[in-house]
């Protein structure tokens, strides 16, 4: 039963600017993101992206308390920008306001203005404050502010440097570094904000830095000033770049993220155009190889219903993309309120001829119920519709942040030709194993309604409990 | 000097206090500082109150509605974050609707600028009416305030009250802000408190017997609860109320008509057995169920209260002849292994003896992010002389650590987890675990095999560190084959 639903949220499929922010963060050489507030948040966060990563990753906090919120924040995040600096020594220091500090209104720039002077000594690294409260908007929304604050502090113009820079939004390691081979491919040279490629799918060694010593360097932010133009690959984390365009003349394209046939000939298209650059064989021996990954694939595929979830510009891309496969989006559903969203999917449902139940600002168990009004063959989105996949006996395909409840979260790609490629080959066998018999034939329905019927809803199980507490 | 400063720690000699090094001829006094508030940037691993007290306390009931009243950020992170599964059975002998009703759902006010600016009151009571109408099976709504709405004030008192009259089911408010105490153990308090105060008392069960125990601070990890249960059962032992492991609303509500109080973890529930002792007269005893040896004299003690003498024997010689083959096997092969327990609160010195009594090995640091003093004590008292004994650590620390002294497994959270991996050392999550339960003698050879399987794999034979090569511990067992059925199969 479902009441049209005014003011709770129920399961969030969003998440609050802090996280959005450390997202970002993690993929800047040497600097460590530090939340002013209380401990939980930085506890919580870490716990998130370390099981969803499988990785090492340290997150800061200037763990305020009751007297502390008394009187202000000052002491503590004077406190940690000290303790932070002479015991890890990074080269850049960002700090992120919550929910906490925005609410009892602290001055965060003044405050680090007040322990830079009080260390006029010391070697002291870049420090850099956003302001990410957590009651506006989403993570989204804290990944486009933290980029812009780093953008604005340290963009500095000099010589052209001919690159491009490109601002990723939060994809998986492994997106990245589909992007960053599709360019070295275009022969394309690159500022990517911020790169997690390496930090996040890290070789096992016998260090395990709290510091990441590759990434974004300052350096390299510091020269976005300087690029030919830069591409935003979510539309919604475009802040930097228009900064970028207004204040030093670089010129900036929104979206689309390569995501499919169409949307990834587009950003070839764009990078060939800043860079005034021809597209080489390799790249278009990858695009046919897409095309013929979808064509292998299309009776499969074809009229098979699929509701979609996660961060606005992934869905969007990804509607495009399962229609482009032939598939039917019944549900596409993101946390964030975005107009730009729900304009991109009307777009993409007018020329595809598709009609999907558009949520924007919806939750997940808004989605389960209008899964069960439109109908789904297949869910895409990250582990948290594991229950709903679960329930309405439909197999989950694992895409987005976070997934905790399978290996290998840093290593899914979906963009760019190859990633796209890998992502055809995944949901259609995806497919085959939950539709069709060993012989590759489909099972027909009567046979999949005896089944239902015997087994109930035991045939198909999902993990979705996590393994750890906080 | 008892108390030991890391290389790391070089710059925050604040911490010094908080890393005692074990020497049995120390003064009682001694021991690490614990229960303050966090240094802040110290990289600390502690949780906030509100994740006391919905992460550990009330979010394993099995039939309540949580509304969370926050952005949406503490709302999201309070979701499906605790392995505690519940049964759908209820007091009555009716069945709970929807399964793991606890881990699918958690509702929020997703707090939008406005209402921190002109208060969030209309929005957690529109919140709570839509959740009760969601959800119209649920049995009770708990509403949580978060570091937003403890510091905007709102009372959420007031709201509870109203709609507990207005929509006929029973409402709480858990005042336990984020930035409340110093850790995660404030929101144990607080919770204890506010369950105690609104329900214990106010209803009465649908039959009592003279055997009726309540079991306090049990929260069913991976199905520990069940574990102690199935003991119980066979001593003809019923549990009346769990504290809050796969309980219900109500059961809480009856907690003061069971006979004895079990208080499992005692440091997050002791405070309302307190409580129950106080006004309602019941008492209560401490218990540890964790390894054979402590599951047996525990269950003596209870069998012997309740004259069941016999009962508990049988049950633990029973269980005793199922694990005793197998744990041989294991102890045979972690003999001599080095271990750290890094636990949230009491694990640490829970496991501390039975690790070295049973299975052989040597504890020689142990760690909580958030025990007091009286933890502390025990920890002290039950590790051995040069033992790291940590409060509230860091990664940084525990790598120090790790690369010193080479332990060859930790028990921690996850968020230690792959660092250990990265410094070629195995983890084994000892807060939700990993093929759980760990508890009771069955529990505990689940964790010996978990610690074996991880220890041995060939995995960290592979694994060539420039200076340090692979440590000749893990060398594994692949000519002889053995497993433990094998062996158990032979030693008959
Ligand atoms: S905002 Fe406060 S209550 Fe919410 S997660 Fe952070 S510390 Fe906990």
């Amino acid at each position: 039963m479902h009441h049209d639903k005014k003011f709770a949220v129920v399961n969030p499929s969003k998440m609050c600017q802090p996280m959005g922010a450390v997202q970002a963060l993690l993929g800047v050489k040497n600097t460590m993101p530090l939340i002013h507030g209380s401990q939980g948040c930085s506890t919580y966060m870490r716990f998130q992206l370390i099981r969803h990563f499988r990785e090492p990753i340290e997150v800061a906090s200037t763990s305020m308390n009751e007297k502390t919120v008394i009187y202000g924040g000052e002491f503590n995040l004077m406190k940690a920008l000290k303790n932070i600096t002479e015991k890890q020594s990074p080269d850049m220091i960002v700090v992120t306001s919550s929910c906490l500090t925005e609410t009892i209104g602290d001055d965060m720039a003044g405050i680090i203005e007040k322990f830079k002077d009080a260390n006029l000594d010391n070697e002291l690294p870049v420090i850099i404050p956003v302001s990410t409260p957590s009651y506006v908007e989403s993570h989204v929304e804290g990944y486009n502010r933290t980029i812009k604050a780093l953008v604005e502090h340290l963009a500095t113009p000099s010589v052209p440097n001919g690159k491009i820079n490109i601002i990723t939004g939060n994809i998986s390691p492994a997106d990245c570094k589909q992007v960053k081979d599709l360019l070295y491919q275009l022969n394309c040279d690159s500022i990517i904000l911020t790169d997690t490629s390496e930090n996040l799918d890290a070789p096992l060694t016998e260090e395990t830095l709290s510091l990441y010593n590759e990434g974004t360097s300052i350096e390299e932010i510091e020269d976005t000033a300087n690029s030919l133009g830069t591409i935003s690959l979510s539309k919604h984390v475009d802040s930097a770049a228009i900064f970028l365009e207004k204040k030093f003349g670089v010129k900036s394209i929104s979206g689309p993220l390569p995501l499919g046939f169409e949307n990834t000939d587009q950003f070839v298209t764009s990078v060939c155009e800043l860079g005034d650059l021809e597209i080489p064989e390799s790249v278009e021996k990858d695009r046919g190889r897409l095309l013929d990954a979808m064509v292998d694939a299309h009776s499969y595929n074809f009229h098979r219903k699929v509701a979609i979830f996660g961060d606005p510009d992934f869905v969007s891309g990804m509607t495009r993309f399962t229609s482009e496969l032939g598939m039917i989006p019944s549900v596409v559903c993101t946390g964030t309120e975005s107009e730009r969203f729900t304009e991109d999917v009307k777009l993409i449902s007018k020329e595809k001829g598709i009609n999907p139940v558009i949520l924007a600002g919806g939750d997940l168990f808004d989605m389960h119920q209008a899964i069960k009004k439109a109908g789904a063959d297949i869910l895409i989105g990250n582990a948290y519709g594991a229950s709903t996949a679960k329930e309405e006996n439909i197999p989950l395909l694992r895409v987005g942040f976070p997934i905790f409840d399978r290996l290998g979260a840093q290593r899914i790609s979906v963009l760019g030709y190859k990633g796209s490629i890998e992502f055809v080959d995944k949901i259609t066998n995806t497919l085959l194993d939950f539709y069709y018999d060993e012989a590759g034939y489909e099972i027909v329905d009567e046979k999949t309604e005896e089944i239902l019927r015997e087994e109930g809803d035991e045939g198909f199980e999902e993990d979705f409990m996590s393994k750890e507490e906080i | 000097m008892p108390y030991k400063l890391f290389d790391v720690d070089k710059e925050i000699p604040e911490r010094k206090k908080h890393t005692y090094v074990k020497h049995c001829s120390d003064p009682e006094e001694c021991m690490p500082h614990c229960n303050t508030t966090t240094i802040p940037g110290s990289m600390s691993e502690r949780g906030c109150a509100f994740a006391g007290a919905k992460g550990v306390i009330t979010g394993a009931l099995k039939d309540v509605v949580h509304v969370v009243h926050s952005p949406v950020g503490c709302t999201f992170y309070a979701g499906g974050t605790k392995r505690y599964p519940t049964s759908p059975n209820m007091p009555d002998g009716s069945k709970f609707p929807i399964e793991n009703f606890n881990l699918k759902y958690v509702c929020g006010t997703d707090l939008m600028e406005s209402d921190v600016v002109f208060g969030g009151m209309k929005k957690l009571k529109q919140s709570i009416i839509e959740a009760a109408q969601e959800f119209p099976e649920a049995n009770a709504i708990y509403a949580y305030a978060t570091c937003t709405t403890g510091l905007i004030g709102d009372d959420m008192d007031a709201v509870a009250k109203e709609l507990t009259t207005e929509l006929g089911i029973d409402i709480l408010a858990f005042n336990a802000p984020g930035f409340a105490g110093p850790s995660q153990s404030k929101g144990h308090h607080i919770a204890n408190h506010t369950l105690f105060d609104r329900l214990v008392g106010t209803k009465e069960p649908p039959t009592t017997t003279p055997y009726d125990i309540g079991l306090i601070g049990e929260y069913n990890i991976d199905g520990d609860l069940w574990i102690l249960e199935s003991y119980f059962k066979e001593m003809g032992i019923r549990i009346l109320s769990r504290f809050t492991g796969d309980a219900c609303h109500d059961e809480l509500c009856f907690m003061h008509r069971a006979k004895l109080n079990l208080v499992r973890c005692q440091r997050s529930a002791t405070y309302i057995a307190d409580l129950i002792k106080e006004k309602y007269d019941v008492p209560y005893i401490n218990v540890d169920f964790f390894s054979t040896k402590y599951c047996a004299e525990n269950l003596r003690t209870i069998g012997k209260y309740f004259g069941l003498e016999e009962e508990a024997d049988k049950v633990i010689a029973d269980r005793m002849a199922k694990v005793t083959p197998e744990l041989e096997f294991y102890k045979k092969k972690l003999t001599g292994k080095k271990v750290y327990i890094f636990s949230g609160g009491p694990k640490s010195w829970h496991l501390a003896i039975p690790l070295e009594n049973e299975l052989g090995m040597e504890v020689t640091a142990v760690a909580s992010q958030f025990e007091h003093e009286d933890g502390y004590v025990k920890m002290k008292n039950r590790t051995r002389e040069g033992t790291l004994i940590v409060d509230d650590p860091n990664s940084m620390e525990l790598e120090e650590m790790i690369t010193k002294d080479k332990p060859d497994l930790i028990l921690a959270g996850i968020k230690e987890k792959y660092m250990a991996h990265k410094l070629g050392v195995p983890s084994i999550m000892i807060h939700s675990y990993e093929n759980g339960p760990y508890i009771g003698f069955e529990g505990f050879v689940n964790l010996a095999k978990d610690m074996y399987s991880n220890i041995y794999n060939p995995v960290w034979n592979m694994i060539d560190f420039e200076e340090n090569p692979a440590p000749e511990e893990t060398e594994i067992d692949v000519e002889s084959g053995e497993t433990p059925e094998n062996e158990a199969k032979v030693s008959k």
